[in-house]
């Protein structure tokens, strides 16, 4: 035996050289026992991993027929619940878009005075995620007080599908929007497209329904991947609001799709009913404000025609584990392009948002385009008023100005920037800008039969301020002076 | 002291209490058995072989695995002949302990992508599988050392056209392989 090979050992009194002092087991007891708990992790981890493939879907607590609390449906799909949540997020910008609440007005003062004498022209911001329906509605300042339709809940939340059961659809729509206040505090959610009890879609809202029937179309016979845009179908359109003694129809929402659901079939629905939201008081032309035809509009375009739902790009399918299921935080999908453009489009995400952004971008321009001339033409139309033109001589200008101004608007309600179906976008806005430009040659025309001469000074309209004071000048009295 | 004798009084825990020393190798014991569960569980040995099977030990793969399965590469070739090098036995065994250890740790932070792609050093792998197998339909036309493109820049769908790993409808997704376990469950002889 040599000699211990530190002093330490050297001085242990029994122990032999090489072996090991007391404190070493010790230490082989801590170090066994860390791998132990560390391998016994891992050996949870693959098993709990191995049995959440097989996992089935557990259905706690049943779910009542008009059960408006989405956190009871949450209670049964978590997942689904979660991601719901997060339409609660109200930061999220694209270049366009996003859940941010835009103002529109100020950066874009243009639209104050094609909105003049609407509430539109009062505020016009970006809608927040789903989860803020129901406070924003009763925040926003188009609501008029202290009456005003019942009609406008009719999208916003998961109350009302039980409230138009309790009360009866006409009824439902003909009520005071402030007496249902009380009745209706949960926001757009789980109760507006599934069943309670199988989760299948469904079509809670009759609009819709009687928009397909008006078409002669059955809205039952849809397909599930059909179902899966015609639930945002219920809101995500054109709609306007009917009021009929004779049928004792008031404020009944209706969708204008009798002749179909283009631009052209549905401008002329309202021409035939005579149809306007306002009479915009510097022109004195009748407009149809399109609310948001994101549907109609994406049927034009070819992710529609290659089938793709709305639920395909704006909620994708994740998989968390071995279970699949769909994302329901709703949401641009340029804020989650790996998981909805990717799918099918395999190129990096840099790539895909510069083509996204590169549409929106051409649209965002044809539509800056074709507002300049509605703007130019409402004054044209003003300063024939001011030279003493009467309305029957306005009127061809007015009803081009009307088409022209629908057209945009059919464009710029809809949210997208045009990516819903950009070629049927820069169509709308070519045709816009051009009626508009029809609608200013006509009063030029008009002027030089009377024998104006002199070219009509359009006011400053550069800031939401100056836009909006020029707007009140016409709304309250003959008008900023247009011609010097 | 020989070598030969330090090891021996390091294997015989020499100079500590016997409570100690009996204590120490029951633990050892635990520990190794264990271990041997983590191995039995993981399905540890499929990884040393080519089966398809293998792969979908870990359910992200599930889709890969059904859309090879529904593919016409199914009847010539399984994953490890495009996804792993095959210049020799060093490399491909390399190639596999390194991906391996790489989605073993994803999986487990549960850190996978949704839609997956290629990682920079799979691409010139799968490139040169695939032309491996079919050089014979590019020598005329002089792609089988172009750089620039990869066949599946416009061979998109190898793996089907719609790529995620929630593309599959479940139907066609298998079960994961049987870990060893199922023994004991009843009526599974």
């Amino acid at each position: 035996m040599t000699t211990g090979r530190t002093p330490n050992q050297a001085k242990g009194s029994s122990r032999q050289t090489g072996a090991f002092p007391l404190w070493a087991g010790a230490a082989i007891v801590l170090l066994v026992a860390a791998v132990v708990v560390l391998l016994g992790l891992l050996a949870f981890s693959i098993v709990e991993r191995r049995w959440e493939a097989q996992r089935p879907a557990l259905v706690v607590t049943p779910i009542a027929e008009w059960e408006p609390n989405n956190a009871v449906w949450g209670q049964n799909y978590p997942r689904e619940y979660e991601s719901y949540l997060k339409t609660r997020m109200d930061t999220s910008k694209t270049k366009f878009g996003g859940a941010f609440p835009r103002d529109y007005l100020e950066g874009d003062p243009y639209q104050v005075i094609l909105f003049a004498g609407y509430g539109f022209g009062k505020e016009y911001l970006q809608a927040r995620g789903h989860y803020h329906a129901v406070e924003d509605v009763t925040k926003t300042k188009r609501i008029k007080v202290p009456v005003n339709a019942a009609t406008c809940w009719t999208c916003k939340s998961t109350d009302v599908p039980r409230l138009m059961d309790k009360m009866g659809v006409k009824e439902f729509y003909a009520a005071n929007f402030h007496d249902l206040k009380g009745e209706i505090t949960h926001p757009i959610g789980c109760q507006d497209c599934h069943d309670p009890e199988t989760m299948k879609l469904r079509i809670t809202r009759p609009a819709l329904r009687e928009g397909f029937a008006a078409m002669g179309r059955d809205i039952n016979e849809a397909t599930h991947q059909e179902m899966r845009s015609l639930v945002c179908a219920q809101c995500h359109v054109e709609y306007y609001f009917k009021t009929d003694a004779a049928a004792g129809l008031k404020n009944y929402l209706t969708l204008p799709w009798s002749k179909g659901t283009t631009v052209e079939a549905m401008l002329e629905y309202y021409d035939e009913i005579e149809f306007s939201d306002y009479v915009n008081p510097i022109s004195g032309t009748p407009i149809v404000k399109p609310q948001h035809p994101d549907y109609e509009l994406y049927l034009t375009g070819v992710h529609s025609y290659r089938d793709v739902s709305c639920a395909d790009c704006h909620m994708p399918y994740r998989t968390e584990g071995g279970v699949k299921f769909t994302d329901h935080h709703v949401q641009s999908p340029l804020l989650n392009i790996s998981n909805s453009c990717a799918v099918c489009h395999r190129w990096s995400e840099d790539e895909i948002r510069g083509r996204v952004e590169g549409i929106q971008a051409k649209v965002s321009g044809a539509m800056m385009e074709a507002e300049e001339a509605l703007v130019q033409a409402h004054f044209d139309i003003a300063a024939a008023v001011q030279a003493g033109a009467m309305d029957e001589v306005l009127k061809a200008a007015r009803q081009s100005l009307r088409h022209a101004q629908f057209r945009w608007d059919y464009v710029s309600a809809t949210n997208g920037m045009g990516f819903h179906s950009p070629q049927e976008s820069m169509r709308l806005l070519g045709e816009a800008a051009n009626l508009a430009q029809q609608a200013r040659l006509e009063v030029a025309r008009l002027l030089a039969r009377i024998g104006v001469t002199v070219t009509p000074q359009y006011p400053d309209v550069s800031t939401r301020q100056k836009a909006w004071d020029v707007a009140q000048t016409f709304i309250k009295g003959d008008g900023t002076k247009l011609f010097p | 002291m020989t070598a030969m004798e330090r090891v021996m009084s390091i294997l015989t825990l020499r100079g500590l209490p016997r409570f100690w020393q009996v204590s120490i190798y029951a633990m050892v014991g635990v520990a190794v058995g264990v271990g041997l569960f983590v191995v039995r569980v993981a399905n540890a040995t499929s990884y040393l072989s080519d089966s398809p099977e293998t792969c979908m030990n870990c359910h992200v793969m599930s889709d890969a695995y059904a859309s090879w399965q529904r593919g016409s590469h199914r009847h010539v070739a399984v994953c490890t002949d495009c996804h792993v090098p095959h210049e020799n036995l060093v490399a491909k065994y390399a190639y596999k302990a390194r991906d391996g250890m790489k989605h073993s740790y994803v999986f487990t932070m549960r850190a996978e992508p949704q839609v997956m792609e290629l990682s920079k050093g799979a691409i010139p792998v799968v490139q040169s599988n695939c032309v491996k197998c079919h050089s014979d339909q590019l020598t005329m036309i002089r792609l089988a050392t172009t750089s620039e493109r990869k066949c599946w820049d416009c061979h998109s769908n190898i793996h089907g056209s719609v790529r995620s790993l929630s593309a599959s409808p479940p139907s066609l997704r298998p079960g994961l392989p049987d870990a060893g376990l199922d023994w004991i469950k009843k009526g599974n002889q």
